[in-house]
């Protein structure tokens, strides 16, 4: 009989392995050098404290340990990196960039025979805020992708704000207001028309909410959603998407960044900005992120923050379509172990940066 | 716009077969898609026209492909996509193909079954949609065990299998023929025009082909 591994893990062999080491190196590099720096926190979080920041329940693993504590696989590295700031650096008002690559553990019920692991890149930075800090996360998000090899992708922002004030605006019940935002998050449009018809709601209100999630395209998408949504949503909400993609656009990155108002995370911690990322090859998001101001605070200190975070693996598959999945050659030579000089040459060689490895005749 | 290399691609597009399959490209033809070649599809299953490629699927594989980008977007069952419970971006109701949930017993049974509901403290439900028929039954607060058959599930309480069914009615004649009578409404069913998540954001192409059925359904309406 094969012995398995669990559901939806899997081995990573050496040539996916150099695969992956190769992407990480590239991407690592792009985000280095905007000031990033690496950190890392444990694969396992007391549950209690990470829901503190927001309900998890697509969590692959819980368990106890000796502490009676519930303790919890970590599905994602904003809760724990938000908790490690708030508890750790508390006291420093410093501005704060970090990167990571660490495993994260989920499971869905739709995707049961899906992978349980997933190796994501990201960064955090924390303590900025507005267009300028909401489009360096952007615009480092683009780089990744550039770095890693990717030529067509697409990453979709918006600002969950606008939507929270609509609502709000609405003043309707709180069954009303989880309606909408399921169907929104379902991307349900079907669903979203029938809770508004079933609404007993401002014509044109009720009209606003209808049209903004088929809100899509570039900058002039900013205008027409300021235009239809005048006298709900504030002016400066509008100012301040319409600067960070002036920003984009000067950096030349308009291409590969859209404004899309059907756009709802699922986590639930989101304040302003919020992204995600596609790209043709692969069926679902590959990455996304946003603003986050107000988690920090449920940890202990206040200050606003932003990140994004993709996940290698579906990065690769779509590399893999896109033909660019590569393995970069390298230079090899081999020495006969016989050979009396065998380890005096390969540590010549090695002095040369050239892989030598030694062995039986072949 | 980065979508250079979508363009490239043509459109692909699952069409359901079977009841859906006429009504489906009646309205693909009717928002100006080349489908004349898909009316008399003999055994073929692909279907590449200028920029298009139509896919002709088993109906409750439908969402199963949109959400894994086999196909970009397609025309699907209501009962087929909450059934599959998969990330696809439903865009138009496109009104056809209606169709009732419904639950049904032997017309004699009635007295039987809640007796023996009553002692058992369980009811066995033979469905063809365990999803739909669990959440029906967790919403009146029934504990049930799902017999899940493929098709003909008339036959389970005539054959003492099941104790009801779950099953969708046209127009309710193979159940009266089958001497069952219907007890509740589940719920209802229409075609929905649906997209994968990453495609609709990707290629504009998908929102204004949804944008063209809803049109197309609107003057149905209004005629």
């Amino acid at each position: 009989m094969i012995a398995t591994t669990p559901r939806g893990f899997k081995d990573v062999l050496p040539e996916e392995a150099r695969v992956r080491e190769q992407l990480n190196k590239k991407i690592t590099a792009a985000i280095d050098l905007w000031g990033y720096d690496p950190i890392e926190t444990p694969t396992l979080e007391v549950l209690d404290v990470l829901e503190r920041g927001s309900k998890l329940d697509s969590t692959a693993f819980r368990l106890f340990d000796g502490d009676n504590k519930l303790l919890v696989m970590r599905p994602d590295v904003t809760l724990p990196i938000a908790r490690m700031v708030a508890s750790r650096l508390g006291n420093e008002d410093k501005k704060l960039r970090f990167r990571y690559n660490l495993r994260v553990f989920r499971d869905s019920e739709s995707a049961k025979s899906h992978s349980r692991e997933f190796t994501q890149i990201g960064i955090e930075r924390i303590g900025a805020k507005g267009p300028a800090a909401d489009a360096e996360t952007i615009i480092v998000f683009v780089e990744s992708l550039l770095a890693s090899g990717l030529e067509d992708f697409k990453i979709e922002i918006c600002n969950v704000e606008v939507l929270k004030k609509l609502l709000e605006a609405c003043d309707a019940s709180e069954e009303f207001n989880d309606a909408v935002l399921t169907a929104y998050h379902e991307s349900n449009y079907v669903k979203l028309d029938e809770v508004l018809d079933a609404a007993s709601l401002d014509a044109e209100i009720s009209a606003c909410i209808r049209e903004l999630i088929r809100i899509h395209g570039g900058r002039e998408a900013i205008s027409r959603c300021r235009e239809l949504l005048s006298g709900y949503v504030r002016e400066q909400v509008f100012d301040e998407l319409d600067k960070t993609y002036e920003i984009i656009e000067e950096c030349g990155y308009a291409e590969y960044v859209g404004i899309d108002f059907s756009l709802l995370s699922s986590f639930d911690y989101y304040t302003g900005l919020i992204m995600e990322a596609y790209a043709p090859g692969f069926a679902k998001s590959i990455g996304g992120g946003g603003r986050y101001d107000n988690l920090l605070e449920v940890f202990g200190k206040k200050a606003p923050a932003a990140g994004f975070a993709f996940s290698l693996e579906r990065l690769m598959h779509a590399l893999s379509v896109q033909d660019n999945l590569a393995l970069e050659p390298k230079a090899e030579e081999f020495i006969d172990q016989d050979d009396p000089e065998a380890f005096k040459k390969a540590m010549e060689a090695h002095k040369k940066g050239i892989t030598t490895t030694i062995g039986g005749a072949r | 716009m980065a979508q250079v290399n979508v363009k490239r691609k043509p459109l692909r597009i699952g069409v359901p077969k079977g009841s859906l399959y006429p009504d489906s490209l009646d309205i693909l033809e009717a928002a100006g898609l080349p489908i004349q070649n898909l009316r008399d599809p003999g055994r073929q299953l692909i279907f590449r026209e200028d920029g298009y490629e139509f896919i002709i699927l088993r109906p409750t594989d439908v969402p199963t492909f949109v959400a894994n980008g086999g196909a970009d977007c397609a025309m699907c069952g209501e009962d087929s996509i909450i059934e599959a419970n998969m990330e696809v971006v439903e865009m138009v109701d496109l009104k056809y193909g209606g169709c009732r949930f419904v639950v049904a017993e032997p017309a004699e049974a009635a007295l039987t079954i809640d007796d023996s509901y009553s002692r058992l403290g369980v009811m066995k439900v033979a469905t063809k949609y365990p999803r739909i028929t669990k959440a029906y039954y967790d919403s009146i607060g029934t504990q049930v065990e799902i017999v899940q058959l493929h098709g003909n599930i008339e036959l389970a309480p005539l054959c003492q299998m099941a104790d009801r069914i779950v099953d969708i009615t046209a127009t309710g004649t193979t159940l009266r023929e089958n001497n069952l009578r219907i007890v509740d409404d589940v719920m209802n069913s229409t075609a929905r025009f649906i997209a994968n998540p990453a495609s609709v954001r990707i290629d504009d192409r998908i929102r204004n082909l949804a944008i063209k059925l809803s049109e197309v359904v609107a003057s149905k309406e209004n005629a």
